[in-house]
């Protein structure tokens, strides 16, 4: 597992996919970021946060597009399953490497605010909430891309499918609003990942929200495993 | 040390391996051998726990593979058919990720450095897998399975897309592999696996067509023998001659080879042997043999008979197989 993680987190940024997702997301930071500071206003901050955690969200599939889809395509998985590694710890080892390579461009976008806060003094409980919201949020959706990936061989077919599934999780509680049927209204409410990121955003950690979205993870995360095994029996 | 019982997979209708069961002691090679589709990759994939049977077992050592298929593969080293490589890392960063991947606790620098001097990569260490060629690829796949020293090799047509130089090299290192590891290779190719394998087993259409060391196999189809000879005298008496010998089944004339020697092929009955009744007949006669070869089937003969559509396994299986399987361990 550690083997694995290690390795995939150094091969993000061998090849240009870790600098490119850090780098453009901390760019798009930094445009909004720019924004508040010609306003003038500290108190804009918490909503810098807030709009590059969907920008994130977007650029989320670029980095597990290619976990299992290009172990797959150059034969590669064989050299995992063949080893005294438990499927597993392969699957999680990959999770947890997109996860770290999502978790740095997070953190460096805490710089700026870090700076701010010498001279004015940021909301803290909602920068800090959105944050964390963020890693949880994206926790669940890497571990979703992971297993997308590893149905396909395609990196392309991957990377949109996922892209498919983010946007779709993101405005299913707008789908919810428009549904007559009140069972089911509740019910995309319960699942939409944005009605369970919300109380993040205004600095309160939700406790049915953190456990649901590392459920998601954990979920996907055993899919995934499930899915390498059933290739033994293909 | 590997022991293959009743293996089959079936991929819905389709029969890729059926019955197919040996047995591998220490410090052997084995060749596996078939024609393309056989069902090598698939035995192969099987053993190291890359896909599962439909139904039979594989022990490794002490262990099954499934019921505690970590330990079993801490065991095997293989080289797939693609060799899982991957093309952004250079040879050295790839086999320390192997080496921790496997969980390996054997002096890290010192293990990897000889395993890289064995398969003769050292030169290329620090360069990225994606440039390298065909040929040292396949050694890095190489230098892969051998991480760890596991006992057993697993190798899935090693020589690959190496030049003729590199495959009598890597042919050596097999064959010195085979001092102190359980090998298994497989190849489509004959004179290869004749050359390392101690044991060959042929599969065809996902069955197991026959088990023994090359000897025994180029013997197994006894009553093929036939001698070709050249003697010096006037043909037809000669072949007349001949044909009137006991034992001899057929006599075909190739023609005049040199000025008044013809070649001729004389095929024997069953187990005869011609060599001598020939000699005295021509010393009576007083025709020079000029040349004289006893030529049995070439083991090449005899994958080509176990492997052509005309011969499966039933007529040929018993006497090779029964006398072999599992006798090893």
């Amino acid at each position: 597992m550690k083997a694995i993680a290690k390795k995939e987190f150094k091969s993000y940024f061998f090849s240009p996919i870790g600098y490119v997702f850090v780098g453009v997301v901390l760019f798009l930071f930094g445009i909004y970021f720019y924004q508040v500071i010609r306003i003038g206003s500290s108190s804009y901050l918490t909503d810098v946060y807030g709009t590059m955690f969907i920008w994130s969200m977007m650029f989320l599939p670029i980095l597990t597009m290619r976990s299992f889809s290009e172990e797959l395509r150059n034969h590669t998985d064989q050299g995992l399953l063949t080893a005294p590694v438990g499927v597993g710890g392969i699957v999680f080892g990959k999770f947890l490497a997109a996860f770290c390579v999502f978790a740095v461009a997070i953190g460096l976008s805490l710089i700026p605010v870090v700076v701010i806060s010498f001279f004015s003094s940021p909301g803290w409980a909602a920068i800090f909430g959105t944050v964390i919201g963020s890693l949880l949020y994206g926790a669940a959706m890497i571990a979703i891309g992971v297993f997308i990936s590893s149905l396909t061989q395609s990196q392309i077919i991957a990377a949109i499918a996922t892209f498919g599934v983010s946007i779709l999780l993101l405005v299913l509680n707008q789908i919810g609003g428009l549904v007559t049927n009140t069972f089911l209204s509740a019910a995309l409410n319960w699942i939409s990942f944005d009605s369970r990121y919300q109380p993040f955003s205004k600095g309160i950690l939700n406790l049915s929200s953190i456990v649901y979205f590392l459920s998601v993870a954990a979920v996907f995360v055993f899919l995934t495993a499930r899915r390498l095994e059933s290739k033994r029996w293909g | 040390m590997i022991e293959v019982k009743d293996l089959s997979k079936r991929y819905g209708e389709n029969v890729a391996l059926d019955g197919v069961g040996f047995t591998a002691g220490e410090n052997t090679v084995i060749g596996f051998l078939g024609p393309n589709g056989a069902g090598k990759s698939t035995t192969m994939n099987i053993i190291t726990g890359y896909l599962s049977a439909s139904s039979g077992s594989v022990r490794i050592g002490d262990y099954d593979t499934l019921d505690q298929p970590n330990e079993a593969k801490k065991l095997i080293g293989y080289l797939p058919e693609i060799p899982p490589l991957y093309p952004d890392m250079t040879v050295k960063e790839y086999l320390n990720f192997v080496y921790e991947l496997k969980k390996v606790t054997l002096p890290r620098k010192k293990h990897l450095r000889e395993i890289c001097a064995l398969v003769r990569i050292t030169d290329v260490a620090g360069r990225l897998i994606g440039n390298l060629s065909k040929g040292y690829r396949q050694r890095v796949g190489l230098a892969q399975a051998l991480v760890g020293n596991p006992p057993v090799l697993i190798l899935d047509e090693p020589t690959v897309g190496l030049d003729p130089k590199q495959i009598i090299e890597v042919r050596d290192l097999i064959k010195s592999l085979g001092r102190d590891h359980t090998v298994i290779l497989s190849s489509h190719i004959l004179p290869e696996v004749q050359a390392v394998a101690d044991r060959i087993l042929i599969v065809n259409r996902g069955h197991l067509v026959a088990d023994g060391t090359p000897f025994e196999l180029e013997h197994s189809m006894s009553g093929e023998r036939h001698v070709t000879a050249r003697i010096e005298g006037a043909p037809q008496e000669v072949e007349r001659a001949l044909s009137g010998m006991q034992g001899v089944r057929r006599v075909r004339n190739f023609g005049e080879k040199e000025p008044g020697a013809y070649e001729y092929e004389i095929d024997a009955k069953e187990d005869a042997d011609l060599r001598r009744p020939l000699f005295s007949l021509a010393a009576k006669r007083n025709w020079p043999i000029l040349s004289m070869r006893s030529s049995e089937l070439s083991l090449e003969d005899v994958f080509l008979r176990l492997t052509g559509s005309a011969y499966l396994r039933d007529d040929a299986l018993p006497a090779v197989n029964g006398k072999k399987g599992g006798e090893k361990q």
